[in-house]
């Protein structure tokens, strides 16, 4: 008897652990529909935090919208075979707590930023790296990108865990989206298209509140090339010039009724409902760290001074 | 590791997705895969219930699911859910079935919408039988009888007592009897 009650005790104090960090999992009541998402490849970020649920007592703080292109890694891996639901709270408890040690900013493919990765090799310790983010993947805490640079006419391509404990820094010099999701086509472009100096400083935002679309058209160098570039449907490339035999075999190769399979992309998305509730889960953890780093920010020179 | 597709908001699903699909054998090859579970989804909107093999069935409802689901998410302004029920309703007339008649119906519905039960399998036959894919909230009479028991029913109230009494007279033998067995030592 004595057992049966220590254990139920343990098994409460665990539960009670567990929920004092989400209690906003609580809450949860149904929540109703946003009209204002985007369900396109999404553009600008409307306005932030809306409230929803005033239907009943419990209004329940929804994320916004935009939130899934901000922190991606937040979602899954859609793969049904290996989905675990444990597994993905306890690895988001864990990607918050990194979060709240180190500030890792939101960024895009396209947008160019600077990692300082602790390094025992190097003479200071740290090695910096300046690229633009050319893809982006990985989920929970394996979450990566990767930056390129050409340096010393040498194209160079790191791939950077973002949970990873060894970096130190990660800026985003500039923030913006290019006109693809994946930049893999800069291997084969002009080495113009990405070179940045390692020594940039980061830009201020002319608008905060919009993430602006870079609509450049990149010159690719003459063929051979990694791959076969007028097979994907690439926006910010100019015209390939190719041989019309290249675009009849790219037709005849192509998949168009890849566009109307509903179960394929269901079974590559994660559902908009499982969407928001990892979102609420996480959004107010999210929003108190940006709130006390900003606070810092504002109180570290005026602190100097 | 893949990160999740963000370019479409898609609602969940309230049926049992597999993993992979599957593929049917068509002389047109993966082209003809959708084509054929369009003339499935096709009839499944315009007859409301049909009897077809179970694989077939089992594929179409979850493509059946995901168009109406998203009508529901996004209504007919939206270019691209028009798109899709363009492409999976081969008979126009059933576009407009689909947004009038379709989605007022499954609006507020917590379920799926559409039921699949396994229907007879005949031997010889096709070894995986057939089924039959329905949409729920159909005009016709109910395939299956409602298998309801309720607990206030009166002949379960009855009953309920029944064992009530019963076990309780057990007891009192069984008290009797070990009364009686320690008396006597």
């Amino acid at each position: 008897m004595l057992r049966r009650a220590v254990l139920q005790t343990f098994r409460q104090g665990l539960a009670q652990s567990f929920f004092k960090r989400y209690a906003v999992s609580l809450t949860e009541t149904t929540v109703t529909h946003q009209p204002i998402e985007t369900s396109n490849e999404a553009g600008e970020r409307s306005v932030p935090t809306q409230k929803t649920g005033d239907e009943s007592r419990n209004t329940v703080v929804v994320a916004p919208p935009e939130f899934r292109f901000m922190y991606p890694e937040f979602l899954p891996d859609p793969a049904m075979e290996t989905r675990n639901r444990l597994r993905e709270k306890l690895e988001r408890m864990d990607m918050l707590q990194r979060r709240s040690v180190i500030e890792i900013p939101e960024f895009y493919t396209g947008s160019i930023m600077a990692v300082t990765v602790a390094d025992a090799n190097s003479p200071n310790k740290f090695a910096r790296f300046v690229g633009i983010c050319i893809q982006r993947g990985g989920s929970g805490l394996r979450a990566w990108f990767i930056l390129r640079n050409v340096v010393d006419k040498q194209g160079v391509e790191i791939l950077y865990e973002m949970y990873c404990p060894l970096i130190q820094k990660i800026e985003v010099l500039r923030l913006e989206r290019r006109l693809d999701e994946s930049l893999l086509y800069l291997r084969d472009a002009l080495p113009e298209y990405s070179t940045f100096p390692l020594d940039m400083e980061p830009e201020r935002r002319l608008n905060n509140s919009v993430v602006p679309i870079n609509p450049l058209k990149v010159k690719l160098r003459p063929r051979p090339w990694l791959e076969r570039w007028e097979r994907q449907n690439l926006q910010g490339v100019e015209d390939l010039n190719l041989p019309q035999r290249f675009y009849d075999k790219a037709e005849k190769v192509a998949k168009p009724w890849e566009k109307y399979d509903l179960m394929l992309h269901y079974r590559k998305t994660i559902p908009a409902e499982e969407q928001e509730k990892i979102f609420a889960e996480v959004h107010s953890q999210l929003q108190q760290q940006e709130l006390k780093r900003k606070l810092r920010r504002r109180r570290g020179p005026d602190n100097e001074q | 590791m893949n990160q999740a597709d963000l370019s479409k908001l898609v609602s969940a699903l309230r049926i049992a997705v597999k993993p992979k699909p599957r593929l049917f054998s068509c002389p047109e090859g993966p082209a003809g895969r959708l084509k054929k579970l369009r003339a499935t989804v096709t009839a499944l909107v315009k007859y409301e219930r049909i009897e077809l093999n179970y694989p077939r069935a089992e594929e179409a409802q979850g493509y059946a699911e995901r168009l109406i689901s998203d009508a529901i998410r996004n209504g007919d302004c939206h270019k691209h859910t028009m798109e899709m029920a363009d492409y999976w309703l081969n008979e126009k007339q059933l576009v407009h079935k689909l947004f009038k008649v379709l989605v007022p119906r499954y609006q507020n519905y917590n379920s799926s919408f559409t039921r699949l039960v396994l229907g007879p399998k005949t031997y010889p036959g096709y070894f995986a039988g057939t089924a039959i894919l329905e949409l729920k909230g159909n005009p016709f009479p109910a395939l299956q009888p409602e298998t309801h028991n309720y607990h206030y029913w009166l002949h379960n109230v009855l009953l309920e007592e029944a064992k009530k009494e019963f076990r309780s007279a057990r007891e009192d033998r069984n008290a009797g009897t070990t009364e009686s067995v320690t008396a006597e030592s």
